[in-house]
């Protein structure tokens, strides 16, 4: 897995409870903005996710109904790229 | 100043919830509008708030939507439930938070169970009205006039049992009575932050069970592209900027609660209540108590209600006389003509309260008439 995932939630709450969930689960994530050219519906909150974790992180946003299908990989400058987990 | 006014508002707040409207004055800006560090700790600061009250009302934090006060999220609920024409039941002691909503829409009320403290009366008059047919209930778990508690619990399971959507009123329980959403089934719970939560006034919460319809439409913070609300909670409850300053000083108050128990406050509210009834009883004026009562007591003195709150207010008592806002429960008790005087203990009852209360009320002309 490359350095850096972004996995974007429809709202700041959701997000906040993503946060929650991952790090009790001793995974490391940090609660950002959405870059304008992932929230096609305006306005955003993601979680930004270390490669070594993404696929845990994402399992367990499934498990607890918090996984809209959005996850986007960080390439080398910083740019997203969509990606199916 | 004795204060036994915790049914209108708990006054002397712990000081925790002073310190956090301060600090999120100083160090908050609007959640859920930025990335900065001002915005994302205004953000902390609501959904630390929203696990508290998720904590103590077993629920999911998107569940908690915040309101103005317990008005305001029954009026929302009211309006998701209910329109125009329909039918809804009430017990016989509902304010006119409850009331005047209904009253405004034009709905069909049916008042059932209208007897003090009498758990029989009001689950079989529930019961026969539920039976008759209703769009939506809506109860309240405590009177805020006699503190009579109902059996919330039962009246869920009727509601449920007749697929009959309900809301709870827990303006007068939040804080002092175990409230659950999951376990009642609740459709909504509405309840005030600045009562028995101990937060500052101007907070209130709605717990949904299921969507609301917005009351009113504007920016939430999330998907700003589209003209309809969001259809996700707590979005979807929560148009325009949050009283985050209000909503820290909750977040302290119901920190506190989960660090003392509930039914801490509750035992401690209760020993404040039964002495008091002890006392007004002894100075011969018409008490309303009796099994299933939270810690408020209304009385009726020889004299004028509003003479004797007053002649108290001189003598260093905090209470409150009149209507309390809720004819209906006053109809029920019949004491629509005279009012009542309300005595409502809160989470720092202490027996030197009422040592003080006894003493005012022995000077009070008008208790006598």
């Amino acid at each position: 897995m490359r350095n850096h995932w972004l996995v974007t939630f429809r709202s700041v709450t959701f997000a906040q409870k993503g946060e929650r969930l991952l790090r009790n689960r001793g995974i490391d994530c940090g609660l950002r903005r959405t870059p304008k050219e992932l929230s096609d519906r305006g306005c955003g909150y993601c979680l930004r996710i270390r490669g070594q974790d993404i696929l845990n992180a994402v399992e367990l946003l499934r498990e607890n109904q918090l996984y809209h299908g959005k996850t986007y990989v960080l390439d080398r400058d910083g740019r997203p790229e969509e990606r199916e987990l | 100043m004795i204060y036994l006014d915790n049914g209108a508002t708990s006054f002397h707040k712990p000081a925790a919830v002073g310190i956090a409207v301060a600090e999120a004055l100083r160090r908050c800006a609007n959640p859920g509008r930025g990335g900065y560090e001002a915005a994302m700790e205004a953000a902390r600061k609501v959904y630390e708030c929203r696990e508290e009250a998720a904590a103590l009302f077993d629920c999911q934090p998107e569940q908690v939507v915040f309101t103005a006060n317990c008005t305001h999220g029954l009026n929302i609920a009211i309006r998701t439930l209910l329109k125009p024409g329909g039918r809804a039941v009430i017990s016989g002691f509902e304010h006119n938070a409850v009331t005047r909503p209904l009253h405004m829409m034009g709905v069909n009320v049916t008042v059932a169970g209208r007897k003090l403290f009498d758990w029989d009366d009001t689950l079989t008059e529930f019961e026969d009205a539920l039976r008759r047919g209703a769009d939506a209930a809506v109860f309240t778990h405590v009177s805020n006039v006699f503190g009579y508690i109902l059996p919330a619990e039962e009246m869920a399971a009727l509601c449920r049992r007749y697929r009959v959507p309900f809301i709870l009123d827990a303006a007068q329980s939040a804080g002092t009575l175990p409230v659950s959403l999951r376990a009642l089934g609740a459709d909504f719970i509405a309840m005030p932050g600045h009562k028995g939560l101990l937060g500052p006034q101007g907070t209130g919460l709605l717990l949904c069970g299921r969507s609301p319809e917005p009351l009113i439409a504007g920016g939430t913070g999330s998907e700003s592209a589209r003209q309809t609300m969001p259809d996700f909670l707590p979005d979807r409850g929560e148009a325009g900027t949050l009283n985050v300053p209000g909503i820290a000083g909750l977040a302290a108050g119901l920190g506190y609660l989960r660090r003392t128990g509930v039914n801490t406050v509750c035992r401690r509210e209760h020993r404040g209540l039964e002495e008091c009834v002890r006392d007004l009883r002894r100075l011969g004026v018409r008490v309303f108590a009796g099994e299933h009562q939270a810690a408020t007591v209304s009385f009726v003195p020889a004299g004028d209600c509003e003479d004797t709150a007053g002649q108290l207010a001189k003598l260093g008592i905090a209470v409150r006389a009149g209507l309390h806002c809720a004819p209906l429960a006053h109809e029920s008790a019949g004491t629509l003509d005279s009012g009542t005087v309300r005595i409502s203990f809160g989470y720092d009852a202490c027996p030197g309260q009422n040592e003080a209360l006894r003493r005012a009320l022995t000077r009070c002309p008008s208790l006598r008439g």
